[in-house]
């Protein structure tokens, strides 16, 4: 893969760098502009390439070779790691019940947030004015349903007409 | 200080000598050296395309453009109007006649990426009496 990039950016540099004395020969000087461009973009390429490569090896150098005899100790003494031993059930630890109810719990406080946020938007002051006016012919009358003994009689004197109480009379089988 | 090695040293001369002939050779091929010419004036034939230009734009419109662009870069204007041969194929007189330098300049400016969808060709450049 190294070599193909290699091999990519040299074949680019030279390509460009003969288009351009082409062009220039040519007299086409924006061509010769973006050719040139282009052998520019392959030099940095190229360059920083090999500057990063010389500093690899450097590094590499100085770092030295790894001691075999080391390197298999480390090894042996790695220590051993049960990663799950947190799922293993225990009298005295409430690990994995805690996690799971607070984890539950944030869940739940979640869900019931976004319902709640969802239900607040459902009533608007204009839902409102609708459900007042779709409430009031099943409303109580305004002196409520029972009668009192002053109103009955008023209902004899002439000139009185109040539809209401006279409803009410009638169901109360009054005339 | 380190030795070079003959190979090293003839190696290094020859492509020292090959750069100095090359920049010598592209400063020869760019110089304007200017001569009187015979002809009064010279004939131009272009074939150009055009991908992916702007809708309202045809192709004399686009041709006219790069010509009159590239006639600024030589003493020389246009004697008439731009004929349109068909099949892509422009047609253009230039007076007065254009000396090499100028025709390489012209020739070069026409094929150059001037205006952008453009490609023209020049096809024939011929001097007229």
């Amino acid at each position: 893969m190294k070599t193909i990039a290699w091999l990519a950016g040299l074949g680019t540099l030279l390509a460009g760098a003969f288009y351009m004395v082409v062009s220039l020969n040519r007299w086409e000087w924006n061509r010769a502009l973006f050719f040139g461009l282009i052998v520019l973009i392959a030099e940095i390429a190229l360059a920083t390439g090999l500057v990063l490569r010389r500093l690899a090896r450097l590094e590499h150098s100085l770092k030295g070779p790894a001691d075999s005899d080391v390197v298999q100790i480390l090894r042996e003494t790695r220590p051993t790691r049960d990663r799950f031993a947190w799922m293993r059930e225990s009298t005295g630890q409430l690990n994995v019940f805690i996690t799971f109810l607070v984890g539950g719990g944030v869940l739940l406080s979640g869900i019931a947030w976004v319902v709640d946020r969802v239900a607040s938007k459902t009533s608007s002051p204009a839902g409102e004015e609708r459900l007042a006016r779709q409430l009031y012919p099943i409303s109580y009358p305004s002196g409520g349903l029972l009668l009192d003994d002053i109103t009955v009689l008023a209902q004899d004197v002439p000139g009185a007409d109040d539809g209401q109480i006279r409803q009410l009379l009638r169901r109360g089988g009054r005339p | 200080m380190t030795k070079l090695s003959p190979v090293k040293l003839a190696l290094g001369t020859v492509g020292l000598a090959v750069g100095i002939v090359g920049v010598l050779a592209l400063r020869e091929a760019t110089l304007s050296t200017h001569e009187e010419v015979d002809a009064r004036q010279v004939e131009l034939v272009v074939a150009a395309s055009s991908a992916g230009g702007e809708p309202g734009q045809t192709l004399g419109e686009m041709v006219e453009a790069q010509l009159l662009t590239c006639r600024l870069e030589v003493t020389s204007d246009l004697a008439g109007p731009i004929e349109d041969l068909g099949d892509g194929r422009f047609r253009a007189v230039f007076e007065p006649a254009m000396d090499e330098t100028n025709r390489r300049q012209f020739c070069g400016c026409v094929e150059d990426f001037v205006i952008d969808h453009l490609q023209v060709n020049v096809v024939e450049f011929n001097e007229l009496d």
